[in-house]
């Protein structure tokens, strides 16, 4: 496996404030990694370094090329979608196709068309007629017709309905990515799409908080309902976090025997929401 | 070349309304003026003649300087579409890197593989080629409505001036001169043009406040400086050569007021007809420095502004 992002403790400051400081990481090829961190951790400038759209110390390399000096060259092999990145009010599907297929090399035209047939939109629909989630599908039909080794979502679904939310993953996993690409999202809605993750990349104050792959994660945090009676012992473990679940204690531990925390109660996989919350328990105090 | 294409049709498609609409209404217009004058003219004509005294036969000298007169001057009435080209052309360049940032689809845009240099540069030539093509265009196809219906008026008084007029080789060459001037008219509007796009890729908002106000003001200031202070600045110059240049150049014909010092209307010695000599003096004008150095400056600062939607970071 190659890896399709290298980086080295990156480092970008907004005035006095560091957005990233000391970053480093790799993705893989063939992954959906999850860059999973609470509000202002420096996920959007991690991406926007992805994407050379700012500058920053460090090293960076993407595709086997530096962002900030050879971005268009880039921009044929990676795709992006952002909450940010909007459509123009006043485009209309027939000539946004028409536009990025004149101006991109690895655009399908079919595979748009074949997208857009199963969506309510028309090629003579402007952007501004569109509600959000059609606005989005609009977009996420021209970014799966190219064929791009590197996928970016910014939080793609912010401020749709759960029925366009679903869609959209299941859009992304059936129809677009296979084992040439990689997919690299970050949202906040961790619960929707754990189940498509293959890496966690976990991102708190600027530095890389846990990097693995979600193998790795079930084989290294266990959670556990312990029984009350053995709340003291379990809490010797010194576990990562404890909430209560109908007055049970539930513990999580990081690289702790299992066959030791079985006799506490009964154990499971920790959700990706659980574990973010354990490791970031530190980050607004 | 290919996506250079691409670039100029997204630019038409966003400011279809601006580029195209506004232009063939105000010919549309001025038609419509014209041709109900002449309609109703002709009306009443008959109306107060009550018989055909209203066929008049014009003949001889008189005749060929009427058809003289058209052939030259029709084109004339297009000059009031050519005249607004430098308000589109200026409202153009004000939003063209303004907007985008505004409606936040600049991310959309940077997510396709295509150059700051080349988006900025098809912005540039719709302002100093394609839009006043298509004006240029108007103009002339309104100029041959106007001269068209004019002969037809006069041939239902009974001159036909037909064969006379389009025989002129003046009507093939006015709308080939008004073509021709689109080099002067590129070399002119650089500096506004170029200053117009670096504001805009700058101002985060009131583009049109910034544009404007920074040059006026500065001036005022200088004024100020001169008058109250005393000190030795030249704001009159300040005033004809930055700032006229920086916020008028986009005004077809702008730089005969521009360069008026140094154009002599050789009419008067060598009896040529007024087309003829706008043209050659239009030319003339590039013989100067400052049309040059006034393109340079425009051509460095939509430099700046590709720099700036290179760099600029959106928060």
């Amino acid at each position: 496996m190659s890896a399709i992002v290298t980086a080295n403790k990156l480092v970008k400051q907004y005035g006095r404030q560091a957005a990233l400081d000391g970053a480093s990481f790799s993705v893989e090829a063939g992954r959906i990694v999850g860059l999973i961190g609470p509000n202002g951790s420096g996920k959007t400038t991690t991406l926007k370094a992805i994407l050379g759209l700012t500058q920053f110390q460090g090293e960076l390399s993407v595709l086997g090329l530096d962002p900030r000096t050879q971005r268009e060259e880039l921009m044929n092999e990676v795709c992006f979608i952002a909450d940010v990145a909007i459509l123009p009010r006043w485009l209309k599907v027939k000539d946004a196709i028409d536009f990025v297929e004149g101006v991109h090399p690895r655009f399908d035209r079919a595979k748009a068309e074949k997208y857009l047939a199963n969506t309510k939109l028309k090629p003579e629909m402007k952007v501004k007629a569109m509600s959000k989630g059609m606005v989005v599908q609009l977009h996420l039909a021209l970014v799966m017709a190219i064929d791009a080794r590197l996928l970016v979502l910014d939080e793609p679904t912010l401020g749709l309905d759960i029925l366009y939310r679903k869609q959209f993953y299941q859009n992304l996993l059936e129809d677009y990515f296979d084992e040439n690409k990689t997919i690299l999202i970050t949202t906040h809605q961790i619960e929707e799409v754990e189940h498509i993750l293959t890496d966690l990349l976990f991102i708190e104050n600027g530095k890389i908080a846990l990097a693995a792959s979600m193998d790795e994660v079930s084989e290294r945090f266990t959670e556990v309902m312990v029984e009350p009676q053995f709340a003291a012992a379990a809490n010797a473990l010194q576990p990562l976090s404890q909430r209560t679940v109908f007055g049970k204690p539930v513990m999580l531990f990081d690289g702790a025997d299992r066959a030791q925390l079985a006799n506490f109660g009964e154990l499971r996989t920790p959700s990706v929401a659980d574990l973010f919350v354990a490791t970031m328990k530190g980050s607004y105090a | 070349m290919k996506t250079m294409k691409w670039l100029i049709k997204r630019e038409m498609w966003e400011n279809k309304g601006m580029l195209l609409w506004t232009p063939l209404a105000i010919a549309g217009v001025i038609a419509a003026l014209v041709l109900s004058a002449l309609v109703m003219g002709h009306v009443q004509n008959i109306q107060i003649d009550g018989q055909n005294f209203n066929s008049i036969t014009i003949e001889g000298k008189v005749r060929t300087r009427i058809a003289e007169t058209l052939a030259q001057a029709y084109i004339g009435t297009g000059m009031p579409v050519l005249m607004v080209l430098g308000m589109l052309v200026f409202f153009y360049c004000l939003s063209a890197l303004h907007d985008e940032r505004r409606d936040r689809s600049l991310l959309f845009w940077k997510s396709l593989p295509v150059s700051d240099f080349t988006t900025v540069l098809s912005k540039a030539l719709l302002a100093l080629v394609v839009a006043p093509l298509i004006t240029i265009g108007i103009a002339i196809a309104l100029g041959l409505v106007m001269l068209l219906s004019t002969c037809v008026v006069l041939l239902m008084h009974g001159t036909n001036l037909f064969g006379d007029v389009f025989s002129s080789p003046d009507v093939y060459l006015s709308p080939l001169r008004l073509i021709g001037l689109l080099p002067v008219y590129i070399l002119w509007a650089l500096p506004t043009v170029g200053w117009l796009l670096m504001v805009s890729s700058m101002a985060r908002s009131k583009v049109f406040l910034w544009a404007v106000g920074t040059p006026v003001i500065v001036t005022l200031l200088l004024v100020w400086a001169q008058k109250a202070l005393l000190f030795g600045v030249d704001a009159a110059w300040f005033a004809s050569h930055i700032t006229n240049r920086i916020l008028l150049g986009v005004v077809p014909g702008a730089w005969l007021a521009f360069d008026r010092n140094n154009i002599s209307i050789a009419r008067e010695e060598h009896q040529l007809p007024l087309p003829d000599t706008i043209f050659s003096a239009s030319w003339s004008t590039l013989g100067g420095i400052s049309v040059w150095l006034g393109a340079a400056a425009g051509i460095a600062m939509i430099a700046v502004a590709i720099t700036m939607r290179r760099r600029r970071e959106e928060t």
